[in-house]
Protein backbone atom coordinates (compact mmCIF):
# COMPACT_ATOMS: atom_id res chain seq x y z
CA UNK A 1 0.00 0.00 0.00
CA UNK A 2 1.33 3.49 -0.60
CA UNK A 3 4.18 1.93 -2.32
CA UNK A 4 5.22 5.13 -4.92
CA UNK A 5 4.21 7.58 -2.23
CA UNK A 6 6.64 5.81 0.30
CA UNK A 7 9.26 5.45 -2.23
CA UNK A 8 8.92 8.84 -3.34
CA UNK A 9 9.45 10.26 0.46
CA UNK A 10 12.54 8.00 1.10
CA UNK A 11 14.01 9.70 -1.89
CA UNK A 12 13.57 12.97 -0.79
CA UNK A 13 14.03 12.46 2.85
CA UNK A 14 17.53 13.24 3.02
CA UNK A 15 16.48 16.90 1.35
CA UNK A 16 13.61 17.12 2.93
CA UNK A 17 15.51 16.64 6.70
CA UNK A 18 17.39 20.30 5.89
CA UNK A 19 14.23 21.87 5.13
CA UNK A 20 10.81 20.27 7.01
CA UNK A 21 12.39 18.37 9.68
CA UNK A 22 10.08 17.75 12.28
CA UNK A 23 7.00 18.62 9.75
CA UNK A 24 4.70 16.88 7.63
CA UNK A 25 4.79 16.36 4.58
CA UNK A 26 1.72 15.31 2.36
CA UNK A 27 2.27 13.47 -0.57
CA UNK A 28 -0.05 11.71 -3.36
CA UNK A 29 1.52 9.42 -6.31
CA UNK A 30 5.15 11.11 -7.11
CA UNK A 31 4.14 14.34 -5.50
CA UNK A 32 4.63 16.43 -2.89
CA UNK A 33 1.58 18.37 -2.03
CA UNK A 34 2.23 20.41 1.03
CA UNK A 35 4.13 20.75 4.54
CA UNK A 36 2.23 21.15 7.47
CA UNK A 37 3.04 21.64 11.46
CA UNK A 38 0.41 19.02 12.26
CA UNK A 39 -0.08 15.77 11.34
CA UNK A 40 -4.14 16.95 11.82
CA UNK A 41 -3.60 19.69 9.28
CA UNK A 42 -1.31 17.61 7.03
CA UNK A 43 -4.69 14.79 7.13
CA UNK A 44 -7.18 17.72 6.79
CA UNK A 45 -5.90 18.54 3.45
CA UNK A 46 -5.51 15.06 2.23
CA UNK A 47 -9.00 14.77 2.74
CA UNK A 48 -10.16 17.92 1.15
CA UNK A 49 -8.39 17.28 -1.77
CA UNK A 50 -8.39 13.19 -1.71
CA UNK A 51 -11.98 12.42 0.18
CA UNK A 52 -11.48 8.89 1.09
CA UNK A 53 -8.52 8.18 -1.48
CA UNK A 54 -5.33 7.19 0.31
CA UNK A 55 -3.01 9.49 0.55
CA UNK A 56 0.94 9.83 2.49
CA UNK A 57 1.22 11.60 5.49
CA UNK A 58 4.45 11.67 7.44
CA UNK A 59 6.73 13.22 9.19
CA UNK A 60 10.48 14.54 8.33
CA UNK A 61 12.18 12.46 10.71
CA UNK A 62 15.91 11.38 10.74
CA UNK A 63 14.71 7.16 10.44
CA UNK A 64 11.87 5.25 10.35
CA UNK A 65 10.22 4.57 14.04
CA UNK A 66 9.24 0.62 14.75
CA UNK A 67 6.40 0.25 16.46
CA UNK A 68 6.00 -2.34 19.84
CA UNK A 69 3.00 -4.21 19.58
CA UNK A 70 4.23 -6.81 22.04
CA UNK A 71 0.50 -8.57 23.10
CA UNK A 72 -0.09 -8.56 19.31
CA UNK A 73 3.13 -9.80 17.58
CA UNK A 74 3.76 -12.13 20.16
CA UNK A 75 0.32 -13.47 19.41
CA UNK A 76 -0.30 -13.60 23.60
CA UNK A 77 -3.64 -11.42 23.21
CA UNK A 78 -5.94 -13.83 25.39
CA UNK A 79 -2.94 -15.82 26.46
CA UNK A 80 -3.43 -17.80 30.20
CA UNK A 81 -0.43 -19.44 31.57
CA UNK A 82 -2.83 -20.27 34.42
CA UNK A 83 -5.29 -22.62 32.42
CA UNK A 84 -2.52 -24.87 30.42
CA UNK A 85 -4.03 -26.97 27.37
CA UNK B 1 -12.26 16.30 33.71
CA UNK B 2 -14.17 13.31 32.58
CA UNK B 3 -13.98 10.05 34.35
CA UNK B 4 -15.34 6.31 33.20
CA UNK B 5 -15.23 4.05 36.09
CA UNK B 6 -15.85 0.08 35.21
CA UNK B 7 -15.58 -2.38 38.11
CA UNK B 8 -16.20 -5.48 35.60
CA UNK B 9 -18.36 -8.22 36.73
CA UNK B 10 -19.21 -11.76 35.33
CA UNK B 11 -20.83 -15.14 35.59
CA UNK B 12 -19.78 -18.75 35.21
CA UNK B 13 -21.16 -22.32 34.90
CA UNK B 14 -19.79 -24.55 37.48
CA UNK B 15 -19.23 -28.69 36.58
CA UNK B 16 -22.53 -29.24 38.30
CA UNK B 17 -23.98 -26.61 36.19
CA UNK B 18 -24.95 -23.96 38.77
CA UNK B 19 -24.30 -20.26 37.60
CA UNK B 20 -22.23 -18.52 39.85
CA UNK B 21 -21.52 -14.85 40.33
CA UNK B 22 -17.12 -14.29 39.44
CA UNK B 23 -15.29 -11.75 41.10
CA UNK B 24 -14.40 -8.76 39.63
CA UNK B 25 -10.92 -9.40 40.45
CA UNK B 26 -11.22 -12.93 38.29
CA UNK B 27 -12.58 -10.98 35.41
CA UNK B 28 -10.36 -8.28 34.75
CA UNK B 29 -7.59 -11.01 35.10
CA UNK B 30 -9.29 -12.79 32.12
CA UNK B 31 -10.34 -10.17 30.07
CA UNK B 32 -8.28 -7.45 31.04
CA UNK B 33 -9.05 -3.82 31.24
CA UNK B 34 -11.63 -3.51 28.44
CA UNK B 35 -13.82 -1.14 27.45
CA UNK B 36 -16.95 -0.30 24.86
CA UNK B 37 -15.95 1.78 22.39
CA UNK B 38 -17.24 3.09 18.97
CA UNK B 39 -14.69 4.05 16.53
CA UNK B 40 -15.67 6.51 13.11
CA UNK B 41 -13.44 8.68 10.93
CA UNK B 42 -11.04 11.15 12.34
CA UNK B 43 -12.51 14.30 13.17
CA UNK B 44 -9.81 16.48 10.66
CA UNK B 45 -11.15 14.31 7.57
CA UNK B 46 -14.37 13.87 8.56
CA UNK B 47 -15.06 17.64 8.85
CA UNK B 48 -13.59 17.51 5.08
CA UNK B 49 -15.82 15.06 3.82
CA UNK B 50 -19.15 16.82 4.96
CA UNK B 51 -18.02 20.34 3.83
CA UNK B 52 -18.14 18.28 0.49
CA UNK B 53 -21.44 16.96 0.85
CA UNK B 54 -20.46 13.50 1.41
CA UNK B 55 -21.85 11.31 3.67
CA UNK B 56 -19.78 9.23 6.51
CA UNK B 57 -19.45 5.59 7.37
CA UNK B 58 -21.61 4.99 10.50
CA UNK B 59 -19.48 4.04 13.16
CA UNK B 60 -18.73 0.84 14.38
CA UNK B 61 -19.07 -0.73 18.11
CA UNK B 62 -16.92 -2.76 19.72
CA UNK B 63 -14.64 -3.80 22.71
CA UNK B 64 -11.48 -2.48 22.94
CA UNK B 65 -8.81 -3.37 25.21
CA UNK B 66 -6.11 -0.90 26.89
CA UNK B 67 -2.71 -2.21 26.41
CA UNK B 68 0.06 0.07 28.16
CA UNK B 69 2.35 -2.20 26.10
CA UNK B 70 1.39 -0.85 23.09
CA UNK B 71 2.92 2.04 21.48
CA UNK B 72 0.63 2.92 18.98
CA UNK B 73 -3.73 2.06 19.11
CA UNK B 74 -5.10 -0.58 16.89
CA UNK B 75 -8.03 -1.16 14.80
CA UNK B 76 -9.12 -4.38 13.43
CA UNK B 77 -8.41 -4.33 9.14
CA UNK B 78 -11.75 -5.57 8.43
CA UNK B 79 -13.32 -3.12 10.44
CA UNK B 80 -10.82 -0.51 9.07
CA UNK B 81 -12.24 -1.74 5.59
CA UNK B 82 -15.72 -1.46 5.92
CA UNK B 83 -15.34 1.96 7.71
CA UNK B 84 -13.65 2.95 4.43
CA UNK B 85 -11.14 4.48 6.44
CA UNK B 86 -7.85 5.77 3.77
CA UNK B 87 -4.41 4.57 4.26
CA UNK B 88 -2.38 7.22 5.46
CA UNK B 89 0.75 6.33 6.29
CA UNK B 90 2.50 2.17 6.29
CA UNK B 91 4.50 1.39 9.53
CA UNK B 92 6.86 -1.65 10.77
CA UNK B 93 5.95 -3.54 13.52
CA UNK B 94 8.28 -5.26 15.61
CA UNK B 95 8.12 -8.66 16.07
CA UNK B 96 9.77 -10.97 18.31
CA UNK B 97 9.93 -14.13 16.19
CA UNK B 98 10.08 -13.00 12.71
CA UNK B 99 10.83 -9.89 10.89
CA UNK B 100 8.97 -6.87 11.22
CA UNK B 101 6.29 -6.51 9.08
CA UNK B 102 4.19 -3.44 7.42
CA UNK B 103 0.88 -2.46 8.59
CA UNK B 104 -1.53 0.17 7.47
CA UNK B 105 -1.88 3.20 9.29
CA UNK B 106 -5.53 4.82 9.47
CA UNK B 107 -6.89 7.97 11.22
CA UNK B 108 -9.54 7.23 13.74
CA UNK B 109 -11.45 8.89 16.33
CA UNK B 110 -12.61 6.81 19.50
CA UNK B 111 -15.60 7.70 21.65
CA UNK B 112 -15.47 5.70 24.70
CA UNK B 113 -18.57 4.81 26.05
CA UNK B 114 -19.91 6.22 29.60
CA UNK B 115 -17.12 9.10 28.38
CA UNK B 116 -18.25 12.63 26.96
CA UNK B 117 -15.77 13.08 24.52
CA UNK B 118 -14.47 11.19 21.83
CA UNK B 119 -10.10 10.84 21.59
CA UNK B 120 -8.48 11.56 18.00
CA UNK B 121 -5.88 8.25 17.46
CA UNK B 122 -4.80 9.79 13.57
CA UNK B 123 -1.93 6.82 13.42
CA UNK B 124 -3.84 3.75 14.35
CA UNK B 125 -1.95 0.41 13.13
CA UNK B 126 -4.20 -2.17 11.00
CA UNK B 127 -4.03 -5.33 12.77
CA UNK B 128 -6.36 -8.81 12.95
CA UNK B 129 -8.18 -8.18 15.93
CA UNK B 130 -11.67 -9.32 15.15
CA UNK B 131 -10.46 -13.09 15.90
CA UNK B 132 -9.91 -12.24 19.69
CA UNK B 133 -12.87 -10.65 19.94
CA UNK B 134 -11.75 -7.18 19.65
CA UNK B 135 -12.32 -3.91 17.77
CA UNK B 136 -9.08 -1.98 18.57
CA UNK B 137 -6.27 -2.12 21.35
CA UNK B 138 -6.22 1.38 23.15
CA UNK B 139 -2.12 2.26 22.92
CA UNK B 140 0.21 5.15 24.77
CA UNK B 141 -0.37 7.27 22.11
CA UNK B 142 -4.01 7.39 23.07
CA UNK B 143 -3.15 6.95 26.86
CA UNK B 144 -1.03 9.54 26.89
CA UNK B 145 -3.97 12.07 27.53
CA UNK B 146 -5.65 9.80 29.77
CA UNK B 147 -5.09 9.17 33.77
CA UNK B 148 -5.59 4.92 34.15
CA UNK B 149 -5.74 3.53 37.64
CA UNK B 150 -5.58 -0.53 37.11
CA UNK B 151 -6.69 -2.14 40.72
CA UNK B 152 -6.30 -5.48 40.33
CA UNK B 153 -7.70 -6.32 43.74
CA UNK B 154 -10.92 -5.05 43.47
CA UNK B 155 -11.29 -6.02 39.66
CA UNK B 156 -11.87 -1.82 38.68
CA UNK B 157 -10.43 0.42 36.45
CA UNK B 158 -10.86 3.94 35.92
CA UNK B 159 -9.90 6.47 33.20
CA UNK B 160 -10.32 9.77 32.43
CA UNK B 161 -9.43 11.98 29.58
Amino acid sequence: MLEQERKYFETHRAVWLNQYAGKFVLVKGEQLVGVFNTQQEALAEGARRFGTESFLVRQVDESEHLIYIPALTLGILRADSTHPV
Amino acid sequence: MPILHIQFSGQATTPQGQLVQVPPAIILLRQGPCVQVSIGLAQSIANQLLQQGKTLPKPISGTALIDTGATSTCIDDAAAQRLRLPVVNVVRVASASHASTEQNVYPIQIEVVGLPISIEAPGAIGAALAPQGLLALIGRDVLQHCTLFYNGITGEITLSV
